[in-house]
């Protein structure tokens, strides 16, 4: 018997004694709590985020004194109607609105062929590039690559010398509405690239063989079949990146040179600049008001798509 | 023996009317691999053909060629007498049930069965009562309105029929939709295809490894192995004259004795020698006859193989061997014995006892007698 023991591999013995460890700290008639012991450190981090929006909640209703750069003592709504009457925070929610909506109409309608083609392709070379393509950004980050934009839009950038080379006078490519739109779309391509593909992948190669065998063109096909056996991929991406677009801060910063905020430019501006974390503190929670109002509608409307982890109610 | 060979061919080509498909020359390359080589077949108006075969035999890939998801990489395909490998799937008018019946989960089985009326843009004001009719032919009446995901296993084959018969193709093409079912329901499957087939009379095409399902349902049997064509024949042929070693070995229970060949006469008689023993049997392929001095397998189905205790009981037949029981397999409507025979180097012989209640038994060990006729046995090359 001790033979045959001590004939166990080391890497077996260790893990025995490992496991006596573990069984005298948490005993097995405690394994039932074992999820939610894991699930703790999430909760922590959430309720430490509710917490913080009850800050913000408290700041949001007091309002700042110019002249003696105090808060008020007492609650009011002052700050509320700052942000609903002043045009200038009207303009900038309109401008994240459509910017918003816009940028997620055009990353969908780029990202599914991307995504059809990441998933259908026969060869495995070419997904492997289409993969890397889509992550190589991440590695970037938004910063920097916002900024390689200003040198290749610039004034003096690629695109204008190669302009310059047909005979086209130099354009402002940079500092406008459009290209914060453009810089957008390509931040979120692959946002929507990842979250498309599984709903994709998802859907039997052999349903579009058999459409086609039934008498249906690719169009049909396209139209009848996949488009909606892929809605829940088209809510999941639409949401990212409706939200994260509406939310975002780096690209109308730099891309917009200042003349393009979103509703995230000027609550850092009332943050950082003003420094009236009153008016501040209630822009951000109309930010998550209306991003909530937003999500909420796309799911009422469409469900909540690969979002709902597969008990869709189909 | 010749004669009823040539017999045989005859009988094969009588009552074809019209061709429905002709599969000319046929081959298909992926990157060096042949999946398909020179196939080819006709297809008469209105029958029943499987192309039968194990995995990788090439059957699946001939049978996506005709229905236009592959281009062969040479020969033709007609459907109808045209030459369709430039025709896409959509232009097509094939019905075709898949392996995993491929149904449109976001649809009900009616909006399923009506998707193919729809996509061929006929008469909206028609379709309805055309579902509920095909509906009611594969015996789903008013379960039109039911989800794909609420419909049992049985009934999503039937909508799967349903939805590739309703617009009347030309051709209906089954790629072993009955693969994943269980053997009873298979088994009823078979005889439900067999039934709408003949009341529609629509061509088709099967595809399967189930040689059962294949000699069930079929009017034709096309056997491949290795993307070539073995024989095309009625199951019966298929059966009983196997055209090479092969298909006498894919269909049925088969016992291979190798030899050689002693001596081969114009009426197709043969005998193969091995070692003391000497058996007589026919040419199996008298296409490709086996010569003197050649190589040589005899080929003996379990079922002709007659079992004895006593070698006079077999005294009538030409052939007898004398061997040891190594095991008894009962299965029910029958009983496989497993018989090891001395004088073939202790090769096991299969035999088959469909009337176990009525024969004596035999227990592992005894020494028994095998017998058959010279004329059940078929010798190849």
């Amino acid at each position: 018997m001790r033979a045959a023991r001590t004939a166990y591999p080391l890497t077996w013995r260790i893990m025995d004694a490992l496991e006596g460890v573990a069984a005298a700290i948490w005993p097995a008639r405690f394994r039932r709590a074992t999820p939610y012991l894991m699930l703790l450190p999430a909760v922590l981090l959430v309720g430490l985020l509710v917490l913080g929006l009850i800050q913000i909640a408290d700041a949001s209703l007091r309002t700042l004194d110019t002249t003696t750069f105090q808060f008020s003592d007492d609650y009011s709504i002052a700050n509320f109607r700052r942000a609903l009457t002043e045009p200038l925070f009207l303009v900038v929610a309109q401008r994240s609105l459509v910017a918003a909506l816009i940028v997620t109409a055009v990353t969908l309608v780029f990202a599914f062929p991307y995504a059809y083609l990441m998933v259908r392709t026969r060869s495995p070379g070419l997904r492997k590039f289409l993969l890397i393509a889509l992550f190589l950004p991440f590695f970037i980050g938004q910063v920097v690559r916002a900024y390689g934009w200003l040198i290749i839009l610039g004034n003096q950038g690629m695109v204008n010398e190669a302009l310059g080379l047909v005979g086209v006078a130099p354009m402002r490519l940079i500092y406008n509405y459009p290209a914060v739109l453009f810089g957008l779309v390509q931040y979120m391509l692959p946002f929507a690239v990842l979250m498309l593909a599984p709903a994709l992948t998802a859907i039997p190669e052999e349903l579009e063989a058999a459409a086609g065998s039934l008498g249906a063109n690719w169009v049909r096909t396209f139209i009848h079949v996949v488009l909606p056996l892929a809605r829940p991929g088209f809510v999941g991406a639409g949401v990212v990146v409706l939200t994260l677009s509406l939310t975002d801060f780096a690209v109308p910063a730099i891309l917009g040179g200042g003349s393009q905020d979103f509703i995230a430019n000027a609550i850092y501006d009332q943050f950082f600049r003003t420094s009236d974390q009153g008016l501040g503190a209630m822009l951000a929670l109309m930010l998550v008001a209306l991003g909530s109002i937003l999500v909420g509608l796309v799911f009422a409307l469409f469900g909540a798509g690969t979002l709902a982890m597969g008990r869709s109610r189909t | 023996m010749q004669e009823r060979f040539r017999a045989t061919a005859s009988h094969e080509a009588e009552g074809d009317g019209e061709i429905a498909v002709t599969v000319r020359n046929v081959g298909m390359d992926f990157d060096g691999v042949q999946a398909v080589k020179n196939a080819s077949f006709d297809l008469p108006k209105g029958r029943f053909l499987t192309i039968l075969g194990p995995s990788g035999s090439g059957k699946t890939t001939l049978l996506r060629m005709i229905a236009g998801f592959q281009t062969p990489s040479s020969g033709e395909i007609f459907i109808n007498g045209e030459a369709v490998s430039a025709v896409p799937p959509h232009k097509r008018s094939i019905g075709m049930v898949f392996q995993r019946l491929a149904l449109f989960p976001h649809m009900t089985a009616a909006e399923n069965v009506a998707f193919p009326l729809k996509m061929r843009r006929r008469d909206a004001r028609t379709i309805p009562d055309r579902v509920e009719r095909y509906l009611a032919l594969v015996r789903l009446g008013g379960y039109g309105g039911r989800r794909i995901h609420e419909l049992s296993g049985g009934q999503q084959q039937r909508v799967a029929i349903a939805r590739a018969l309703v617009f009347e193709p030309d051709l209906l093409l089954l790629d072993e939709p009955l693969a994943a079912l269980d053997r009873k329901l298979r088994e009823e499957m078979q005889l439900e295809f067999r039934r709408i087939q003949r009341e529609l009379g629509v061509t088709t095409i099967n595809v399967t490894h189930d040689q059962r399902e294949a000699l069930v349902v079929s009017d034709d049997i096309v056997v491949m192995d290795q993307g070539e064509i073995q024989q095309k024949a009625r199951p019966i042929h298929t059966y009983r004259q196997p055209r090479n070693a092969f298909v006498a070995n894919f269909i049925g229970v088969t016992n291979f004795i190798a030899g050689t060949v002693r001596a081969v006469s114009e009426m197709g008689d043969v005998s193969i020698v091995r070692g003391d023993l000497m058996l007589a049997g026919k040419v199996g392929d008298p296409v490709n006859p086996p010569a003197e001095g050649d190589k040589a397998s005899g080929v003996i189905r379990a079922e002709q193989i007659r079992l004895a205790g006593d070698a006079a009981q077999l005294s009538k037949l030409d052939c007898m061997l004398a061997g040891t029981v190594t095991d008894t397999i009962f299965e029910g409507e029958r009983m496989v014995y497993e018989v090891a025979c001395a004088a073939i180097g202790d090769e096991v012989i299969r035999v088959f006892d469909h009337d176990p209640a009525a024969h004596t038994q035999f227990d592992i060990g005894e020494s028994v007698f095998l017998g058959w006729n010279a004329r059940d046995m078929l010798v190849f090359r």
